[in-house]
């Protein structure tokens, strides 16, 4: 009743109102614009923050953020972006200008671009493709390069040490998660998220590929340099790493950037193992409302996994990183494989006799 | 919807729009920085962070020499990736044969003898 008013007085507009309404209302500007695009990631990613630095305070016996904003310092981040938006952008002599001022810039589109092929349940989905799990992890293995050359622009020691460590740590991570990400398509039998996910209506993947599962999530934090493979930017040793030479904006937007990229992998965690948006049905919801929810809310599970872990372990050395990547979670991931591959073989074997 | 012929087609496709909001995001920042951040640079501001030191000679040095057998194995592993994708896709298009399962075990137990066996810089334990 209400729809049919809303929808008799829009067509009642004048012509440029009133394609303006429908264009806010259709199915392109509400993905791309409100959920899952640009508002919802750059809303997650700010509550991110306020969450981690919560909970850190909280494993640390502190309060944390608590008088900006009327509750529990909400609000702390938006003061802190306003204070180091304020600040100067100082580009230091030994810079190459051109490359030290773009790439903070791409590694914030690289890391958005991530959340165009991560689907929030049936048809919630940006950019729906049958390799959308391929796309995904294109964009992420593109995502060190901008990183590498930024620290290489600097022009300056510290981040030239930064620089090294994270080309060796991103390096050697990047095959445990495709081996790891292997394992979940072979199962599904798809590169399509949405159909991985639709796979494990019955069970979820994490029970019969735990291994694959321990895997993708070390190299996940690995990948996003979160606290037991932070050597990149150890603050106590080499000042800040490959962000020491940025300060003001590009500091915020690297920031950004790292935090949307750890998001995204927790939001893939929860829609390739953890099930996705299967989950017990909330009474009266519609679908399209508890799929989502699900999805974020596994999504942040994951995230708070990571971070007890950054308030419980402390940084490993390079050739620890190198040696856990190297020789533990390759064996492991293929080991997963073979898991699967037996799995299925089994079933097909089982099938063929009449069960 | 007649709109979605005309010049602003692409606004009506949500992978397009998005990407146009996503190359929007980060100029937003700087505009707001460009707004409200001073701009007083000095040539002590322009030196290169080196905890208080005035930086000596270029900053671009040598790469460490005793990670690079781990280049050589990265290269190693990136054959195995290829090889597995490749048995991915022939799994999505015929199903898992004994054959696919004879490479994974092959590669599944090299790759645990190769982790018995490595030991870059080894010494530098402590």
């Amino acid at each position: 009743m209400i729809a049919e008013q809303i929808a008799q007085t829009v067509t009642s507009m004048p012509e440029p109102l009133r394609t303006l309404f429908t264009w806010i209302f259709s199915d392109a500007f509400v993905k791309a614009a409100v959920f899952p695009g640009a508002l919802f990631s750059t809303v997650l990613g700010m509550f991110a923050v306020w969450y981690e630095r919560k909970l850190l305070a909280r494993v640390m016996l502190r309060v944390g953020p608590l008088h900006v904003g009327k509750v529990s310092g909400v609000l702390q981040l938006v003061a802190d972006a306003i204070k180091f938006l304020a600040k100067e952008l100082i580009t230091p002599s030994g810079a190459i200008k051109p490359l030290f001022w773009t790439m903070p810039s791409i590694a914030l589109i690289l890391s958005l671009l991530l959340y165009a092929f991560l689907p929030f349940g049936a048809g919630w989905i940006i950019y729906p493709s049958e390799i959308g799990l391929l796309l995904f992890f294109a964009v992420l293995a593109l995502s060190p390069v901008p990183i590498l050359l930024a620290a290489y622009a600097s022009g300056s020691k510290y981040p030239f040490i930064g620089l090294v460590r994270l080309a060796l740590q991103l390096f050697s991570y990047e095959v445990p998660l495709f081996l790891a990400l292997a394992g979940v398509v072979m199962m599904a039998g798809s590169f399509n998220i949405e159909r991985i996910v639709k796979a494990q209506a019955v069970v979820p993947f994490i029970v019969p590929q735990v291994l694959g599962f321990l895997v993708f999530f070390v190299a996940a934090l690995a990948e996003s340099e979160r606290v037991p493979f932070d050597i990149p930017t150890a603050e106590s040793e080499i000042v800040f790493g490959w962000q020491t030479e940025y300060s003001g904006a590009h500091f915020v937007i690297i920031q950004l950037a790292a935090y949307e990229k750890t998001l995204a992998l927790c939001i893939l965690g929860a829609l390739l193992y953890l099930g996705g948006w299967h989950g017990p049905p909330i009474p009266f919801l519609p679908d399209s409302v508890t799929a989502p929810f699900w999805v974020v809310l596994k999504a942040l599970i994951l995230f708070t996994v990571m971070v007890l872990i950054r308030g419980a372990y402390p940084r490993l050395t390079i050739d620890r990183v190198l040696d856990l990547g190297w020789r533990y979670l390759i064996p492991l991931s293929l080991i997963n494989l073979l898991i699967v591959a037996s799995i299925l073989e089994l079933q097909n074997f089982l099938y063929n006799l009449g069960w | 919807m007649a709109a979605q012929e005309g010049p602003l087609w692409f606004l009506w496709d949500p992978f397009i729009l998005y990407v146009i909001l996503v190359l929007l995001a980060p100029d937003v920042f700087y505009i707001v920085s460009w707004l409200i951040a001073p701009s007083r640079p000095s040539r002590v501001k322009r030196m290169a962070f080196e905890s208080g030191q005035a930086p000596i000679r270029s900053a671009i040095s040598t790469f460490p020499i005793e990670y690079f057998p781990y280049v050589i194995i990265y290269i190693a592993y990136a054959v195995v990736a290829v090889l597995v994708f490749f048995s991915l896709l022939a799994v999505i298009e015929v199903g898992v044969t004994p054959m696919t399962l004879m490479l994974l075990t092959v590669a599944a137990v090299v790759s645990v003898y190769v982790g018995t066996r490595l030991k870059v810089a080894g010494g530098k334990r402590g």
